[in-house]
């Protein structure tokens, strides 16, 4: 019988390969908006540390489920996680979910129309056009912030998540503080129950139809555009200047919001004041077990926290992401050293 | 006439028939073969010995290969395969060799609808029941759920090739005085080996193409990991996280990985016919 040579075979080989690897390896799960710089420094980090963080973008609304139910070291999620939601997981884990911001991104609205580039568009009109009431391009609605574009007159085909997310949560609380309609008949949340669209998953999903469709309008994170060279709007914001997403403007929203964050560090910035404030953005956070049982994973984790507020935020400008206002810096900082593992102080 | 009339007919009908048949056979070819004129033609632009030892890279940054899901994949069949392949075989050889009652029945029947079961429901019975106890994320977790696929295929495959066993051979064996559970072993399953291993075959490049159960039990991994404890990465996920990402590269990559999957398969079955050949020669 060739089972008898094949299967220990097998077995050995299992066996072998499963000693081989003993480096140590937090998982992570959550939020596609930071993806791209988390992949960036998970590979960084672990070329300086050997330690690595195997992040896998699943969204914000799986993250917390994942952080939720225990099955990963860590998640991550754009949108906070609310008091109910805090409660289930403190009841399941015995433990408090620390949000750390570790970015700040923009959601820009991406829009593909064949001719047509440096579109602008307010909080009204856009809340318009996911509600369904604006339905072509050349609305006189959208004529009017674009006097000088030559708009089509064709169907907007719009894009939203399909999955929980921390994009829609911060696109929806922009829309929820801008239109009293969409606030009572929409609200805000990482799914909601959208009244038009086609659904994409993830960030990439919704990339990919937009680039794909056209005639399509999607909200993306700002590094997802530009990779993929989409063009995306300059929105109005609440002082009336149109404003393109950049790194500049983010920051500018978030130095404003630095001023009023609180202690546990959640909070929404969307529609700031500023005469130069992007308004559809937001930070997104690591969530973190205040509490760890494993001494090593949880020293491993405090390391990687203090390296990504120091180092870390020199890599966000270049893949599009602002970094965190000095001020907020300190009181990650604070929160992280709660961090502990069974009890014990992380030294 | 009428005899030249009906001769007519029957020609016609034949022709006829003939043609459908020759139709229908060409729909079942066409998207085989479109599904390998395309993975070959958009796979090969990436293929290279690079994709197969280096490592992926950060997102929306170009190059890089997939050695890790390369080897996830080969541990996660694996895994699925040592606990798919005996419980499948063993649950095979019991229906046709003793289970001609009730218990075979249910057995059966229950057999056939496991494997009308969705995969993916498979991947949530298995993340509700090891990963969430268990606390992890774990290749083990994954190949439990393929092994769970494989079952219904190798078990029902053995099953109908045991029964090709002519029951002379087994009178013969039991008529040498032979126990019952020996023929089995000695008699039996020897003369349907080679259609068995087919069957385990057929549960192997299942279990090797399936994506939506790993989503929820092997999650995947961005890093080098060979330890059944960890997450670990496969081709499949690679292929649906890819194929949907904006950035062309890793569409490109997807097409790759698509090409790979189907070359190790490919090599998987060649293997299989290699040894169950060699078996009968020696023989």
């Amino acid at each position: 019988m060739n089972f008898r040579k094949i299967i220990p075979a097998l077995f050995l080989m299992l066996s072998i390969s499963s000693i081989a690897s003993a480096q140590l390896q937090l998982n992570g799960a959550g939020a596609t908006f930071p993806a791209v710089i988390y992949s960036k420094w998970f590979d960084e980090y672990k070329n300086q540390t050997g330690v690595q963080f195997n992040y896998q973008a699943i969204g914000s609304g799986g993250g917390i489920k994942q952080v939720t139910e225990g099955t990963v070291d860590f998640g991550a999620s754009d949108g906070p996680m609310n008091e109910k939601q805090l409660e289930e997981a403190k009841s399941k884990q015995n433990t408090n979910i620390l949000h750390i911001p570790t970015v700040l991104g923009a959601v820009v609205v991406a829009y593909n129309v064949p001719g047509v580039s440096g579109l602008n568009l307010d909080g009204n009109v856009l809340a318009d056009i996911y509600l369904g009431k604006i339905i072509k391009w050349n609305d006189s609605a959208i004529k009017k912030l674009n006097p000088k574009l030559n708009l089509p007159d064709k169907a907007i085909v719009v894009a939203h998540r399909s999955d929980g997310s921390g994009t829609s949560f911060i696109f929806t609380d922009y829309l929820s503080k801008v239109s009293k309609e969409w606030e009572s008949k929409v609200g805000k949340g990482t799914s909601v129950n959208w009244p038009v669209g086609l659904g994409g998953k993830g960030n990439d999903g919704v990339a990919g139809l937009v680039k794909q469709t056209a005639g399509s309008i999607g909200y993306v994170e700002l590094a997802y555009a530009v990779q993929n060279k989409i063009s995306y709007a300059n929105m109005k914001n609440k002082a009336g200047s149109f404003v393109q997403a950049s790194f500049e403007s983010v920051s500018a929203a978030a130095e404003g919001a630095s001023k009023k964050m609180p202690s546990d560090l959640r909070v929404s910035i969307t529609d700031p004041d500023g005469k130069n404030s992007y308004p559809i953005s937001g930070f997104t956070w690591l969530l973190i077990y205040q509490n760890m049982k494993d001494q090593t994973k949880a020293a491993a984790l405090v390391n990687f926290l203090k390296w990504a507020m120091g180092k870390g935020q020199s890599f966000a400008a270049e893949l599009y992401y602002a970094p965190l206002p000095k001020s907020v810096v300190k009181m990650c900082e604070k929160n992280i050293s709660t961090i502990t593992a069974n009890g014990k102080k992380i030294k | 006439m009428s005899s030249n009339y009906s001769y007519y007919w029957k020609k016609i009908t034949n022709l006829l028939m003939f043609s459908l048949t020759l139709i229908a056979t060409l729909c079942a070819v066409v998207p085989l073969v479109l599904i390998f004129y395309y993975t070959i033609s958009k796979g090969v632009t990436y293929l290279s010995p690079d994709f197969f030892i280096s490592m992926p890279k950060p997102v929306g940054e170009t190059g890089g290969g997939m050695a890790n899901a390369i080897a996830g994949t080969l541990i996660l069949i694996g895994t699925g395969g040592l606990i798919g392949i005996p419980v499948g075989i063993m649950t095979g050889i019991y229906l046709s060799e003793f289970g001609k009652n009730k218990f075979g029945f249910l057995v059966r029947f229950l057999t056939d609808v496991l494997s009308g079961v969705p995969s993916i429901v498979v991947g949530v019975v298995v993340y509700t029941m090891i990963v969430i106890p268990m606390k992890h994320f774990s290749a083990l977790a994954g190949g439990i759920a393929l092994g769970i696929l494989m079952i219904p295929t190798v078990t029902r495959t053995t099953e109908e090739m045991i029964k090709l066993v002519p029951h002379t051979l087994r009178e013969a064996g039991l008529a040498l005085g032979i126990p019952k559970w020996k023929t089995t072993l000695a008699i039996v399953l020897r003369t349907a080996w080679k259609g068995i291993a087919t069957g385990v075959l057929l549960g192997l490049s299942r279990a090797a193409g399936e994506t939506a159960p790993l989503l929820f039990t092997a999650l995947g991994n961005r890093f080098w990991s060979t330890s059944i404890g960890q997450p670990i990465a496969s081709l499949t996920v690679y292929i649906y996280d890819y194929a949907k990402s904006p950035f062309e590269d890793w569409n490109q990559q997807a097409w790759t990985a698509a090409l790979v999957l189907i070359l190790l398969i490919s090599i998987l079955s060649l293997l299989f016919r290699i040894i169950t050949r060699s078996k009968y020669k020696t023989n």
